[in-house]
């Protein structure tokens, strides 16, 4: 039940007081929030909320103030780079594969961290190829694509290759960026089922950012609604799906409506 | 028993790709022999160049960065070996590796200028370097030889091997290029190429992945460096005179325009145009003395009109237009990913990893090519 495992253990990933933007234009402004280990958090809301904003914050891809921990150790101020070798595996938004890239290629750099120059051993390649089979495993089809050029891939395709990516670097955060952008319905489902599955085999934490909010609380143990770069609703996903006028007034959805179905 | 069929049609694609190596090894043994000497010569400016233009393929095919300048390494490998045969007397096989190492050294010290510009910034910083470097060497005269230059000796075939000193020259010349060409492509499957391509791909997402944009796209620019270095290196053996007009900026303009006519992010791209750059002056030279700049010019905008994606990418978009000229035998032209995928789809650069004509020869849905120099896609929005 994802109930019991919300705020299970101390929280894992604390965001106090984030203010983030791009030039003049500051988006966050002052955000708050915390994510318990192994649990799914959704951050929905409105166009300009601050969703992506927050996600590239926690990732190092934009400069913030505050404070974000993950771990208890601070994320702000470090580069991308750096927030990946502590864990933090972001899949941007409009999925960021490299296209001229084979899909084994793209898998592997996921994996750059784990084979540097000291570490050629066979131990870790045999670590490597273990988790080729494990990404295999959540996405058959990449196996079949293997020595496809990324670029060749359908849409969905390709966000399952950006996942998979993610998890070559066995991340501690998993950030998902609108993992259902311009995908068909059908295989934005199956996406989220193969989060779902991976949250609860390898329990990755997993932040993830979506205009679909019913899809995205489906699989969300808590969620938190964004407006104007602030918190204003935070709670079990459960109970957001229940609350229907937070769901009309915040994410423009008729979730009950669906609910009664 | 789908494993075999698969394997053992493995193995035939294998033996395919390989084929056009091996007749090539066979022929550039065979060349010298065959070849008068003043081919032979010719022959060995190609491989020469190919040695360059591998290394500048590097930064620019596979690492989406733009150098006008690398004709300023080609003259660092030249006049460094130069001036250790002339004053130093060390020897013509002991200047490779200094002319390398220093050429990446100085690559290393240029890559830093280069991680906070991007493409016509870069191009312009890079092409100072090429306009700054012979006024330069002109003023250096104790070390340089200044407006003179340096006469050096040749290298001169051992007793031993029988061979004319042009056929010497050539194999000695082919033995490094081989190495370097070699060495190119290992670089690019490993970890380090597959990271540079990544950055060249979506410099965000391989960040975000851990690749370290500032180490890997100054290693591009110290890698691409060295091979021009090696290059410049070898002209001295070869030529056995340097001085500032050989490296005028109009060489690092040639490389890139060779480089690019030949095919960005190809194995045999830096051939292609080296041979380009070799031969097409003296042709248009025999088709027009008054102007053969203009024959040149044209030449090169033919071959960018006709091949798109260079030389190296001609088989394959030949082999793309008649494969859509064929007769059909079903009835909806099936466009969709799977089809496109399937094993015995029309060439494309999916089939090799890592070293084929990056650019998708056939499909324009699936023609995903990125304009080199321009800047990567990124994700970025708001």
């Amino acid at each position: 039940m994802p109930s019991t495992r919300a705020h299970a253990g101390a929280d894992f990933l604390n965001v106090s007081n984030l203010h983030a933007g791009y030039g003049q234009a500051r988006v966050l402004q002052g955000l708050d929030l915390s994510v318990a280990r192994g649990e799914v958090c959704a951050i929905l809301g409105p166009n300009g909320a601050g969703k992506t904003t927050t996600l590239r914050a926690l990732c190092g891809m934009v400069r913030g103030r505050g404070s974000v921990t993950l771990d208890g150790t601070e994320l702000l101020g470090r580069s991308p780079e750096q927030a990946a070798r502590l864990g933090v595996a972001h899949v941007p938004e409009g999925r960021g594969t490299f296209n001229d890239l084979t899909v084994e290629e793209n898998l592997r750099v996921g994996a750059h961290l784990r084979t540097g120059p000291r570490r050629r051993g066979r131990a870790e390649r045999a670590a490597v190829a273990a988790d080729l089979e494990r990404v295999h495993g959540y996405f058959p089809v990449l196996r079949r694509r293997s020595r496809q050029a990324a670029g060749s891939l359908s849409g969905g395709e390709q966000q399952m290759l950006a996942i998979g990516r993610a998890l070559m670097l066995r991340p501690a955060l998993l950030l998902l960026d609108e993992p259902s952008l311009g995908l068909a319905p059908l295989v934005t489902r199956e996406l989220f089922e193969i989060v779902r599955a991976v949250n609860e085999e390898e329990r990755t934490t997993v932040v993830v950012v979506e205009q679909n909010a019913q899809l995205a609380l489906d699989i969300a143990h808590r969620a938190h609604v964004l407006e104007a770069g602030r918190l204003v609703l935070s709670g079990p996903a459960a109970q957001i799906r229940e609350d229907g006028q937070v769901a009309e007034v915040y994410l423009g959805v008729s979730v009950r409506s669906r609910k009664a179905g | 028993m789908n494993n075999v069929t698969a394997s053992l049609a493995a193995d035939r694609t294998r033996q395919l790709r390989a084929a056009p190596t091996v007749l090539l090894a066979v022929a550039a043994v065979a060349a010298p022999f065959y070849f008068a000497p003043f081919q032979v010569f010719q022959l060995t400016m190609v491989l020469l160049y190919a040695v360059a233009l591998a290394g500048l393929n590097l930064l620019v095919g596979f690492g989406g960065q733009i150098s006008l300048g690398h004709g300023a390494f080609f003259a660092a490998g030249a006049y460094s070996t130069a001036v250790m045969l002339d004053r130093y007397d060390t020897g013509h096989l002991a200047t490779l590796p200094v002319a390398a190492a220093g050429c990446f050294l100085l690559g290393l010290g240029f890559g830093v200028p280069a991680l906070r510009l991007r493409g016509l910034y870069l191009a312009l910083v890079t092409l100072s370097f090429a306009v700054f470097l012979p006024p330069l060497l002109k003023r250096l005269e104790p070390v340089t030889g200044g407006s003179m230059g340096l006469t050096v000796d040749k290298m001169q075939p051992p007793a031993w091997s029988g061979l004319a000193e042009d056929q010497w020259m050539y194999f000695v010349v082919l033995a490094v290029a081989s190495a370097a060409l070699l060495l190119a492509r290992n670089l690019l499957r490993s970890r380090v190429g597959r990271a540079l391509r990544a950055v060249r791909d979506n410099e965000g997402a391989a960040e975000v992945m851990g690749v370290r944009l500032s180490l890997h796209k100054t290693l591009a620019f110290a890698w691409s460096a060295m091979f021009a270095g090696v290059a410049g290196c070898l002209y001295t053996w070869v030529i056995g005179f340097v001085s500032p007009d050989s490296f005028s900026f109009v060489l690092s303009i040639t490389l890139l325009a060779g480089l690019v006519v030949g095919g960005l992010a190809s194995l045999y791209g830096p051939l292609l145009g080296a041979a380009f750059v070799m031969y097409v002056p003296s042709v248009s030279q025999d088709l027009s003395e008054a102007a053969p700049g203009v024959v040149f010019g044209l030449l090169i905008i033919t071959v960018m009109f006709v091949a798109p994606t260079g030389l190296a990418g001609l088989p394959g978009r030949v082999l793309g237009a008649v494969g859509r000229r064929l007769p059909r035998t079903t009835a909806i032209p099936d466009r969709t990913p799977e089809a496109a995928s399937a094993p015995d789809a029309e060439p494309r650069p999916t089939a090799a990893p890592g070293f084929s004509p990056t650019p998708a020869p056939a499909d324009p849905a699936v023609a995903d090519a990125e304009p080199v120099g321009a800047p990567p896609r990124t994700t970025e929005k708001e």
